[in-house]
């Protein structure tokens, strides 16, 4: 019982991390129809600017791999978070304009080559600055377990999943109540009748790409804690967001951010009975859905005019 | 004569390569030149799926693992013939093909691009994690590899048998996409539902293009296997699911000599900056990333636009047919019997309900006309006859035979061909290759005789081209025939998409506003070529807006207000009926009441 318990807790911290993901995922692909196949590696980048700008403000070169028992205090943490945030939106910019809008219209998803080789690119780059090593990352809160109910939780477990939710509600009241929210729904429903009307469609897909992408360094800085920074983490984490987000249905935010604590909770759940199976299960259970579902659980059906 | 000196080129420069790797003793150069026959396995069998079927796989890694993996389990815990086990890795490869292409049933674009680079990463983690049958990073040792007089094969006997594989895989797939299954290709990439409109069943193509790649990247990763005599979990990673794709992409998708130029280039250059690991990832990034920026064709794409050769059909002299046109023989009107017959056919969308309990019966040999409104429901009608829309309830039979809620293809099998409100040509086939896919459900050979070119795949072929170019003649645009229907003015395409439902060989032809954006002139010219062809005996059901044209040629109008079938008759009887006139002008309330 305890060690569901604790498989629970675990899974909805790490599906926080999804969900972010996912959610990410979902803002591009509403407003622009594309989605980035290398919001893993931005996953990854996210962890280690956050790392590097923590390593910065401790007077250590970036390139070092451990933080030698130091730990950075809370306005050093902070001020690394919003260099990630930073750094990462202004990737997704990059991203935007190099990889994305000049493919856009182009037949044959050549997007989705364009935003792999994006992620190839900074892949490499990571690799070159600071090496395939995996890197400790202090928490903010320390490392000590505390007790909750019985079970051990980690409290940057705790921290990631407060913070997740917090986003999500951020992001549903903006998107619901606000007149921005309007109008990334306006380009989402039909982009060439929103810039006939005189919004500046250009901007909002720029500012998905950003908003996208600051989420995924923010799932990055928020799970290296936990996981300890590593350029391949991206990947993984990036798939199986991009899993809870199909899903969930990629077309709803709100689904898409279901799925991914859905699958967050999953996967800990099979980590407990069978850990090399993890993987194997979870993108069975993807194929599941879309087999019955094909635009997610709570996605709405596109509905072609012939 | 031009295909069998195809095949002796090939063979002479298979030879002359093989002599030459015989001959060269140094085993850096041996091991490129075998990596390149590998790597061009790969690519063509990824050529048929990105650059024909147009579906994204970014999984390919996982494909050539299960080929390497298998031959290896074999061959080391088994006392298998090497061949026999190389030629089973390819099956299971093949196998796991099939496994990746199901979810093409359900999803597609980038969701299917992301499940097949889960199935990628799936297999990584496999041979990676599960140890005790894969080895991990350890590996299998002992892989055997087929022998030469008792003695494994020498790399320059590798690279002798690699350049066989290479060479038959390339006349196969040329067979293949030269013909009725390359066409039908190209067609589910452009438009799935015009694609299944002219009978090609769009899902089994798509399996079918995921085995070839599957089963080419299998026999790949079986030959590497078993060259090295070894393989870990480091030989089946990310970078290679993307290498195989770059090859494709980078020598030009879609085209023939593409995955030729994509693995000779892309694996000297992988060879050059093998000491630089990070140099070499960084620039397949720039590449994938800026490749299809600079040229979107691929090195392939970008030569022959700078050659500016013209296509060879446009040399090809076209056979005048004399007015005759073998497809369209049928009956003539004389069997006036009923072809089709609607019972209580609804349909709604949530409170939009487009058919309720709508019954009507078409007679053979006559031409009928839906009219009604916008919103009256009548392109719903349409596209529920021929298994677009699946209708809620209700009956459609034809020919006696049940055919609601059939899927698409199987209606087009059937006997009912159709065109589309908004054109639905495969715009960047030619106008002949549109109207050969017409026929392409009456094309009789199969996947096997089509690789092998068969003499039954000829003839079939030829019989379509033939055919192709009579309706072509039929509709006037004969002299178009290979410019590519894309760029033709408007309502020449119109008349390219009734040629192309006319080559599905249809006892009745659906024709959902054929006259929508023609001038007056055209649209006389359209009733006169309508006229002839129900004169053939094809029957005519047509959507329609403007009036003097259904009033002029249709026998038989249905009218459609709402969902509901407000009249049906003659068309003098239909235009004078009241409910008829208040659908369309409405009514004064005064004189209602």
């Amino acid at each position: 019982m305890e060690a569901i318990f604790q498989a629970l807790i675990s899974g909805l911290a790490v599906g926080g991390a999804y969900a972010l993901v996912a959610l990410g995922f979902s803002i591009t692909f509403t407003t622009t129809k594309t989605l980035n196949f290398s919001h893993g590696e931005f996953v990854s980048s996210g962890a280690f600017i956050g790392m590097s700008a923590m390593l910065l403000l401790l007077g250590k070169p970036i390139t070092s791999t451990t933080f030698g028992g130091a730990v950075p205090g809370v306005s050093a943490q902070l001020l690394a978070l919003v260099a990630a945030l930073v750094v990462m939106g202004a990737l997704g910019w990059l991203l935007y304009a190099v990889g994305v809008r000049p493919f856009a219209k182009q037949p044959g998803m050549a997007w989705v080559m364009s935003t792999l080789g994006f992620g190839v690119v900074l892949d490499s780059i990571g690799l070159a600055i600071w090496g395939p090593k995996p890197v400790v990352v202090p928490s903010p809160v320390g490392d000590s377990v505390i007790h909750l109910f019985g079970v051990g939780v980690r409290p940057q477990e705790l921290i990631l999943l407060a913070v997740a939710i917090f986003v999500m509600i951020v992001f549903d009241i903006v998107m619901r109540k606000t007149m921005v929210g309007k109008v990334m729904r306006a380009v989402a429903a039909n982009g060439n009748v929103a810039s006939l009307m005189g919004i500046n469609t250009n901007a909002v897909m720029i500012g998905a790409f950003v908003v996208s992408s600051a989420l995924a360094g923010l799932s990055g800085f928020l799970i290296a804690p936990i996981t300890q920074a590593s350029l391949f983490m991206g990947l993984a984490i990036g798939l199986k967001g991009f899993s809870g987000a199909m899903v969930g249905g990629l077309n709803n935010p709100r689904g898409c951010v279901i799925g991914g604590f859905a699958l967050g909770v999953f996967e800990s759940t099979v980590n407990l009975w069978q850990a090399q199976w993890r993987e194997i299960a979870v993108f069975a259970v993807v194929i599941l859905v879309l087999a019955f579902k094909p635009t997610g659980l709570f996605g709405s059906r596109l509905v072609e005019k012939v | 004569m031009k295909k069998y000196s195809h095949i002796a080129g090939v063979c002479a420069i298979a030879v002359v390569l093989g002599a030459a790797a015989l001959s060269i003793g140094n085993d850096y150069y041996l091991h490129i030149a075998f990596m390149m026959c590998v790597y061009y396995l790969c690519a063509a069998g990824m050529n048929v799926l990105v650059g024909f079927a147009g579906q994204k796989s970014l999984g390919q890694a996982g494909l050539f693992g299960a080929g390497a993996y298998a031959v290896a389990l074999l061959t080391s815990q088994t006392e298998i013939n090497p061949w026999a086990a190389m030629a089973i890795a390819t099956a299971t490869s093949g196998v796991c093909g099939v496994l990746i292409a199901l979810p093409s049933l359900r999803v597609k674009g980038p969701y299917l691009a992301m499940v097949t680079l889960a199935f990628g990463i799936v297999v990584e983690r496999l041979v990676s994690d599960w140890t005790d049958v894969f080895g991990g990073a350890q590996g299998i040792y002992g892989i055997r590899s087929p022998e030469i007089g008792g003695q494994p094969m020498s790399l320059g006997q590798w690279v002798c048998v690699g350049l066989v594989f290479c060479a038959v895989t390339h006349l196969l797939l040329r067979n293949l996409l030269n013909g009725r299954f390359g066409r039908a290709f190209l067609s589910l990439q452009a438009d799935e539902i015009a694609s299944s409109s002219v009978g090609v069943r769009v899902y089994r193509g798509k399996v079918i293009a995921f085995v070839i790649a599957a089963v080419t990247c299998g026999l790949a990763g079986a030959m590497v296997a078993q060259q090295n005599q070894y393989i870990n979990s480091d030989f089946i990673s990310f970078q290679l699911s993307i290498f195989i794709l770059l090859l494709v992409l980078f020598g030009g998708a879609g085209t023939k000599l593409g995955p030729v130029v994509g693995a000779i280039v892309l694996t000297l250059l992988d060879a050059l900056l093998a000491r630089w690991p990070s140099v070499q990832h960084t620039l397949y990034g720039l590449l994938l990333l800026f490749a299809l920026y600079v040229m979107p064709g691929g090195v392939v794409g970008a030569l022959s636009k700078l050659v500016g050769r013209e296509s060879q059909d446009s040399k090809e002299e076209y056979a005048t047919a004399g007015g005759h046109v073998t497809t369209l023989l049928r009956g003539g009107r004389a069997n006036s019997a009923e072809l089709l017959t609607v019972t209580k056919l609804s349909k709604a969308y949530g409170g939009v309900k487009p058919a309720q309990e709508i019954s009507f019966a078409l007679k053979r040999g006559h031409i009928h006309a839906l009219i009604g409104p916008n919103g009256a429901g009548k392109s719903t009608m349409i596209n529920m006859l021929t298994g677009v829309v699946r209708p809620d309830s209700g009956s459609i039979r034809f020919n006696g035979k049940e055919v609601g809620g059939s899927a698409v293809y199987f209606i087009c099998c059937m006997g009912m061909g159709r065109t589309f409100q908004n054109l639905r040509l495969f715009a960047d086939l030619s106008v002949l290759d549109n109207v050969m896919l017409g026929r392409h459900s009456r094309m009789k050979n199969g996947l096997f005789a089509s690789l092998f070119a068969t003499p039954k795949a000829r003839h079939e072929e030829e019989t379509t081209r033939r055919r192709a170019r009579e309706l072509l003649e039929l509709v006037d645009l004969g002299h178009l025939a290979s410019r590519p229907a894309g760029s033709l003015p408007y309502g020449l395409q119109r008349r390219a998409e009734l040629a192309r439902a006319l080559a599905t060989e249809p006892e009745l032809l659906l024709l959902d506003e054929p006259a929508a954006g023609l001038n007056p002139q055209e649209t006389a010219e359209l009733g006169e070529l309508l006229l002839r062809i129900s004169k053939f005996g094809v029957s005519i059901l047509m959507v329609e807006h403007h009036m003097d044209l259904v009033m002029s040629i249709s026998d038989h109008v249905i009218v459609l207000d709402y969902g509901i079938k407000i009249a049906e008759g003659k068309p003098s009887d239909v235009q004078v009926n009241p409910r008829v006139v208040e659908a369309y002008l409405g009514v004064d309330e005064a004189e209602a009441a």
